[in-house]
């Protein structure tokens, strides 16, 4: 029998057993989740009497709408991130782990999954988080009219879904998968009430830690504590701690950090990589540093649509691999993250799940033999375009340093900055050649491999173009693979495939620091980000 | 007065259309588009998809059928919503637009109450230490950059001495106290570069208006020299500096991005820029056609108080 066809038992809203979570898609800590999993009797709601508070939080990213179907609340900054849930929760190594869902069952050869709902999840406005919300919310979001690409890409393999009884959903896929639970969690899928939907632009209704309040587009981002919030601590007082949080976006480092130092905020993310060098240092005694590893990796593209370092070009490789060469990785770290980061061989760092430490760097750094290889290649000095985009200072600032380091290997590249919408037109087109970005995480890999190396994939043949068929069959057989050791090889001779191909070149984990006042308490920052963690972030903090 | 400003707001009706054509074409020359902006990097290919938004947004039309609508809707009161909140147009404008007029305001009047009395006792006291400190301190307000200067004001009066917050912003109609708390900074970043202009010119203005001959008359008729300063010459010296403080007032109100980001202001500068860089039409020709507006009437309410200030000015 394979593991796919067990068929688990349902759980009750204790939560799962171990073992029923060690068999579903990258649940491997249910035991995590177990303490942290409200029964009903839990749920009278108690609170702990010495903490709460208000904390305000200053992000360098303000939501861009407030239907958070239409849009996406990105789980690093935010603050709208607080207010709703997915199905599954995730814990501090950003496994999924029971949220919504306290257990689910996969049968029909992971085609069939069937979700039992915590009976007692409330939205914010007192509608039940049953299974025909679930179901009407999955529908909307699959409705292209109204589901944001992304929002809609994590399931967008459902053909239909089932209201088997007031707390148990069936979704049906149309392709086998083992990563719809990963999918499933608050990023990107976010439930709201369906009552709320006539103001889902104006004044959302989720099902999350914190509601919503009020929205001030570039200033402010209101919330308070959701009284009915099914989580708790370890001695059964009701999450979050919190009495209210107050997003605050400042778009600047430096504004933020001194919003910080004035006492204006009490939490801040994205301090820059150089003032995260020395602040701790020199301001410790007052403030609070958690530097988070890693919350996205950084690469270089190559275009492999067209171009010199494309297939067309008979010695595209060549070319692939004198830039690859030719990059300083150490001096990027330095430059660039101010040596707070470190350099990436693979897509996963050594805090995630999926940390493939056999994995080395392809192509060091090695500037003489960039130059041999250009030199065999036959390269005239044709143009090359490398673009970066604006709003992130890393990708930018990686984008000038390689830029000169690839014109000292011989290269003719000329670098261009623009906003994302401009990028987006230009991978489109195919009017670059190489592209210094980022991207962060979703809790599966077939996020990063289903999404940006598998040929088929939009997003590849929106960028790179990377065409693989050993890849893209080891991609295929991971997406219907529940045991996560066989995935975790297969996922390994992909990236083998990718250091030695060159669809893109790993630069760095990015990492994230955040700050606070020395009176935030109980605030363990996360991978998966503040507001969505079970157990950590915003949910247990307080201020004393 | 009365028609000549009936005259001029139907003079702004041809410069309100041309401004709304102008602004029209120029976001259909961006780089880039609105259905990139709107669809994710997985479907940014699919035709299918992009059809369909381009139909559900009306971008399938020509663009002058599309100008067409969008002005027949704008006639009547109807901007549409933006197209990336999904808001009314007149939410996000009604959200950013107090704030820039606020600071506007503020700031205009403090460069007024800051420039006037120092350019006209610089001019009243030429070549004196006073004139010479007046003209020092504007050359050096008109040579530092503003975003220099506010984020020297944040670290002196924020960060080292804690008396004012570094950023932020509160509605005088939410609490006057605290809402003026969060503005004197800002408002001192804009208002001592504009002084600095206005101080010059004051100067100036009153050095012209000092050399004419009603003065030297006035004087001989034995009126006080304060009189003459600051009932005759400083009146007919204001004409110039009102100019140049309305066009200031005009440009503050078109938001000011670089001292919003500074001073995290949720004005409209910003609010316009990232329409821009989101191709989010709807936006950005209705905030530029209130700014359009706006401007209009400032250049108005500049040209009668022409007529306040010298009765022998004609209108029209």
């Amino acid at each position: 029998m394979s593991q796919d066809d067990i068929i688990k038992k349902p759980e009750t809203s204790t939560g799962p057993t171990r073992r029923q979570f060690l068999g579903a898609a990258g649940a491997a800590a249910g035991a995590a989740a177990i303490g942290g999993v409200a029964t009903e009797a839990q749920a009278k709601r108690k609170r702990n009497p010495s903490r709460g508070g208000t904390v305000r939080f200053a992000t360098r990213a303000d939501s861009r709408g407030l239907d958070m179907h239409r849009n996406y609340y990105y789980y690093v900054s935010h603050p709208l991130a607080a207010t709703s849930m997915g199905m599954m929760d995730l814990n501090l190594k950003m496994e999924p782990v029971p949220g919504i869902a306290v257990g689910h069952e996969v049968s029909n050869g992971n085609k069939t999954y069937t979700f039992n709902l915590r009976k007692g999840a409330t939205y914010h406005n007192g509608e039940d988080v049953d299974a025909a919300s679930i179901k009407w919310n999955l529908e909307r979001i699959l409705d292209p009219k109204v589901g944001h690409s992304f929002v809609r890409s994590a399931v967008k393999d459902v053909s239909k879904i089932d209201v088997v009884d007031k707390w148990t959903v069936r979704l049906h896929l149309n392709n086998p998968s083992a990563v719809l639970v990963p999918n499933l969690t608050y990023y990107p899928i976010q439930f709201m009430a369906p009552g709320s939907v006539d103001k889902a632009d104006t004044h959302p209704v989720g099902c999350g830690p914190f509601k919503f309040k009020s929205w001030k587009k570039f200033d402010s981002t209101v919330m308070e504590r959701f009284e009915n919030w099914y989580e708790t601590d370890d001695q059964g007082n009701a999450l979050p701690y919190l009495d209210g949080l107050v997003g605050r976006p400042k778009k600047e480092d430096r504004v933020r950090l001194t919003a910080l130092r004035t006492g204006e905020v009490d939490l801040i993310d994205n301090m820059s990589y150089a003032d995260g060098a020395t602040f701790e240092k020199e301001y410790g005694d007052k403030f609070n540093t958690w530097p988070v590893p890693q919350v996205g990796t950084g690469y270089i593209g190559f275009n492999w649509k067209n171009g010199p370092f494309s297939p067309k070009n008979p010695h595209g490789k060549l070319l692939r691999q004198a830039a690859a060469h030719a990059v300083n990785h150490e001096a990027v770290h330095q430059a660039v993250f101010n040596g707070v980061s470190s350099p990436a061989p693979a897509f996963y760092s050594d805090v995630s799940p999926w940390y493939m430490p056999e994995i080395k760097r392809r192509y060091e750094f090695d500037p003489d033999k960039a130059r041999f290889l250009i030199k065999k290649a036959g390269a005239q000095g044709e143009p090359i375009i490398l673009l970066s985009r604006d709003a992130y200072a890393y990708m930018h600032q990686t984008g000038e340093i390689v830029h000169a380091m690839l014109s000292e290997v011989g290269l003719n590249v000329k670098h261009e900055i623009h906003p994302y919408s401009v990028l987006k037109s230009k991978w489109r087109k195919g009017e670059f050649h190489l592209d210094s970005s980022a991207n962060s995480y979703r809790p599966d890999p077939d996020a990063w491999y289903g999404r940006s190396v598998y040929s088929e994939a939009g997003s590849t043949k929106l960028r790179t173009g990377f065409k693989n068929e050993r890849a893209d069959k080891l991609i295929l057989e991971a997406q219907n693979t529940l045991d996560k050791g066989k995935r975790h090889e297969l996922y390994m001779e992909v990236e083998n495939i990718v250091n030695e191909e060159l669809p893109m070149l790993y630069t760095h984990y990015i990492p994230l620091i955040q700050a606070g006042v020395k009176k935030l308490k109980g605030y363990q920052p996360a991978f998966p980000g503040p507001y969505s963690t079970q157990r950590a972030g915003l949910r247990t903090a307080y201020m004393s | 007065m009365l028609v000549y400003t009936i005259n001029r707001i139907l003079q702004m009706i041809p410069v309100l259309f041309v401004l709304t054509v102008v602004t029209f074409s120029f976001v259909q020359l961006l780089p880039g588009d609105v259905i990139d902006t709107l669809i994710g990097d997985e479907e940014a290919e699919d035709p299918e998809l992009r059809a369909f938004l381009m139909k559900e947004y009306g971008l399938d039309k020509p663009i002058y059928i599309q100008y067409g609508i969008w002005l027949g809707k704008a006639l009547q009161g109807d901007f549409g919503k933006s197209l990336i909140t999904r808001r009314p147009v007149g939410v996000e404008l009604f959200e950013s637009i107090p704030a820039t007029v606020y600071l506007g305001l503020v700031g205009i009047g403090l460069s007024v109450i800051i420039a006037l009395p120092l350019g006209s006792i610089a001019a009243v006291k030429r070549n004196s230490a006073t004139d010479y400190t007046a003209q020092v301190t504007s050359l050096i307000g008109i040579s530092i950059p503003e975003f220099w200067f506010a984020i020297m004001c944040v670290i002196l009066f924020s960060l080292h001495l804690g008396w004012l917050p570094s950023s932020g912003y509160v509605s005088p109609f939410e609490d006057l106290g605290q809402s003026l708390y969060y503005l004197i900074l800002p408002a001192l970043a804009v208002g001592f570069r504009q002084a600095a202009y206005t101080t010059r010119l004051t100067r100036s203005s009153m050095l012209d208006e000092m050399n004419k001959e009603y003065v030297d008359t006035a004087r001989s008729l034995g009126f006080s020299e304060p009189k003459v300063i600051y009932k005759y010459t400083l009146r007919n010296a204001l004409i110039p500096t009102i100019t140049i403080s309305g066009l200031q007032l005009a440009n503050l109100l078109g938001g000011t991005v670089v001292l919003e980001t500074i001073f995290a202001w949720p004005g409209i500068g910003q609010a316009i820029y990232l329409a821009i860089i989101d191709h989010d039409y709807p936006l950005i020709q209705a905030g530029i056609l209130v700014l359009g507006i706006i401007v209009v009437v400032v250049n108005l309410l500049v040209d009668l108080l022409y007529r306040v200030l010298n009765p022998r000015v004609a209108l029209g």
